[in-house]
């Protein structure tokens, strides 16, 4: 019986294949602009300014403190009662946009909070300017320490950009959930989604233990 | 007391002790020294199995313990060990720390092992300290905290892994002291330091390891005056400028 | 969009926020007792020295890790039935949490037994305490104490997680802001509503973790 399911499913492999390109577009743009965002804000947060330091740090306690899918529900049907109409996937990419951007943010602060005091007293001793320090001092040091947490925020991001499948994107979950209608076999449809997302994810997270072991055994030296 | 007849080790490929032949009598305290890597710590932390040998004989207060069936944890019980790095129990007190083995392991009654574990820690000066945590005390209180550890346990044998090397040069002497008034008690002692001053005057042999090898050992006053290796020559000479 | 804020209903329906909040609550709080007992079974087999024990933890802890949880989620929800095995949305929903959260359980307990310096179990040996005494005296009290906060972490997000029972119809807090939302067309009061009552359950373990934190300081040092 299997097997005509599994032949039925191979015939929608396309389908799952766009699903996936749905899902890696989605993160990646959320990815790229989250980046940006919360380097930015960690940057402003361990800096002295301190009314920029309290909201970014209020924001990121709200949306650390609330389930994605409200946060993506409030986005999408909201935004409209301002005017704002947002197809489904603009609104996708800014909630996990946003989303990333928050634990970007901690991730950075922390690793700039990591770097002995010591340093940017010598940078400010040789005379850098507030942005040499960052750029030439402090930022290459904690790098360090942000990386295999940062890497290990992609394998996240990726994982939560499943929950845009609740309000309409066509992503692999939502092509699975579309799929089980038609071929009521879960544990073979959402077999094959599993093994999508764990071909993305798996090498993603060897890779932030790689930069763990190798990153952290040269940053205790 | 403790014997070692032929004793190897090896680590993978490294041969750390090569041949070890000794015996310390019972109220002997024999000072260990030599350079860092030459088996020293290796030397000691194998007379309670802290690591095992492989070939040769072992044998301590009467027990083969280069037999794997001799059960050891009665055998530990009877051998204090005092680390470098002290080794306390971060979440207990220092009362904790010194009774946890006697209640657990000699099944002494609580309030006995309580007694008995503030008299100890009031003759390595800590009467005050007994419920401060090892994170609330100097090195130097920590590693007194750590002898009364053993002590607690009223051992036949104590044995000190550099002791003295994690603490800052004011402290050493409270811990020094502790041991001294030790040994002149009559403990037996097995003791791996540089504090070439403790060894002139509380040791009753001092011996020098070098390679994995157990090169000199000769009471104190021969020890320092006529060093009959040029290695151990060497050595001394390296670490008496200081 | 202020005028159309409306209290009044939010007022309305109070009382189903109310039975949703203790719904998030169960729901969770069984995810996290379930997942600590997984979790703690999964350490065990995964730091076995038998292959046959290990890898199979293995496979379970990092495949669960690689794929999301709503997928895991529909994978019980879709999968079991069609193997036969007739479950309430509840159940499935809870088994989820579980499965979930216990292979990032057994993770944090393997981080926090090897965290334990080398010389506490050498000192624990010297003083002739058995394996099982040093178990319960040494090794798992430091233990508890270092993965206490990363595990009220992991109970945050298994809060916030049990949100995604509410796209297999179960009733809990993110639902009665769908239903505000469908009955009353009224998304901003239903779903802000939900927002706030997850906040206060993250503010509560948000102050739980900052003082088990202040309380390891003695395990920092020493």
């Amino acid at each position: 019986m299997w097997g005509v399911y599994l032949e039925q499913l191979l015939q929608s492999l396309p389908f799952f294949l766009q699903g996936l390109w749905m899902t890696i577009a989605v993160s990646g743009l959320s990815l790229m602009a989250g980046t940006a965002v919360g380097f930015l804000w960690g940057i402003l947060r361990s800096s002295r300014r301190r009314v920029a330091k309290a909201l970014i740090g209020a924001w990121v306690d709200v949306i650390r403190g609330t389930p994605f899918l409200v946060q993506i529900f409030v986005l999408f049907f909201i935004l409209p009662e301002f005017g704002v109409h947002l197809e489904a996937f603009p609104a996708a990419v800014l909630a996990l946009s946003n989303l990333a951007a928050c634990f970007i943010c901690e991730i950075v602060s922390a690793g700039i909070e990591s770097v002995p005091h010591g340093q940017r007293e010598a940078a400010v001793a040789s005379g850098l300017n507030g942005y040499q320090q960052l750029r030439h001092v402090i930022l290459p040091q904690a790098l360090r320490v942000m990386l295999p947490p940062l890497v290990g925020q992609y394998v996240l991001l990726i994982k939560d950009s499943s929950v845009v499948s609740a309000i309409g994107v066509v992503d692999v979950t939502r092509v699975g959930w579309l799929t089980v209608q038609r071929i009521p076999q879960g544990i073979l449809v959402f077999g094959l989604v599993g093994l999508l997302y764990f071909a993305i994810c798996y090498p993603l997270i060897q890779l932030s233990n790689a930069l763990e072991k190798r990153l952290g055994r040269s940053a205790r030296r | 007391m403790i014997e070692f007849r032929d004793v190897h080790k090896w680590f993978g490929d490294l041969h750390v002790l090569k041949g070890i032949n000794l015996h310390v009598a019972p109220g002997e305290v024999l000072v260990v020294c030599g350079p860092s890597g030459s088996g020293k710590s290796t030397l000691i932390r194998t007379i309670n199995r802290l690591e095992t040998i492989q070939k040769g004989e072992l044998i301590v207060d009467g027990m083969k313990v280069h037999d794997p069936r001799t059960p050891m944890t009665k055998l530990r019980a009877e051998i204090g060990f005092v680390f470098q790095q002290f080794n306390l129990y971060p979440h207990m007190t220092a009362l904790e720390n010194v009774t946890l083995a006697p209640i657990k392991v000699r099944r002494i009654p609580r309030r006995e092992a309580e007694e008995q574990g503030k008299e100890v820690l009031a003759k390595v000066g800590l009467a005050d300290k007994l419920y401060q945590y090892p994170a609330q005390l100097s090195g130097g209180q920590q590693q007194r905290v750590a002898i009364a550890r053993g002590l607690c346990m009223r051992p036949k044998i104590m044995l000190f892994d550099e002791p003295t090397s994690a603490l800052d040069p004011e402290m050493i002497n409270e811990v020094l002291e502790v041991m001294r008034a030790l040994a002149h008690e009559g403990m037996t002692m097995i003791v791996v330091t540089h504090e070439m001053g403790f060894a002139r005057e509380v040791a009753h042999r001092v011996a020098f390891m070098d390679y994995g090898e157990l090169i000199e050992i000769a009471p104190p006053e021969e020890f320092f005056a006529r060093p009959r290796s040029e290695r151990t020559r060497h050595f001394l000479s390296k670490i008496l400028t200081h | 969009m202020l005028e159309t804020f409306n209290i009044r209903v939010i007022l309305e329906y109070l009382p189903l926020y109310g039975s949703c909040l203790l719904a998030t609550l169960w729901l969770s709080g069984a995810g996290l007792a379930g997942s600590l007992g997984v979790g703690c079974v999964a350490c065990a087999l995964r730091t076995s020295r038998f292959r046959m024990l290990s890898l199979p933890a293995a496979a379970y802890i990092e495949s669960i890790r690689s794929t999301p949880l709503l997928a895991q989620l529909y994978f019980l929800y879709f999968g079991l039935p069609s193997l036969g095995v007739p479950v309430s949305e509840t159940t499935v929903g809870i088994l989820a949490l579980t499965l979930n959260s216990g292979a990032y359980m057994a993770e944090i307990i393997r981080g926090g037994i090897q965290s334990i310096a080398p010389g506490q179990i050498e000192a624990a040996i010297s003083s002739g305490l058995s394996y099982l005494q040093r178990m319960r005296a040494v090794v798992l009290p430091q233990a508890i104490g270092i993965t206490l906060p990363p595990m009220l972490g992991q109970a945050i997000v298994l809060v916030k997680d049990s949100a995604l029972l509410s796209l297999i119809s179960l009733m809990e807090l993110t639902r009665a802001g769908q239903i505000l939302t469908s009955e009353r067309f009224m998304p901003a009061e239903g779903f802000l509503t939900s927002a706030v009552f997850y906040l206060m359950i993250y503010s509560a373990l948000k102050t739980l973790t900052v003082w088990s934190r202040k309380r390891l300081i003695y395990l920092h040092t020493g």
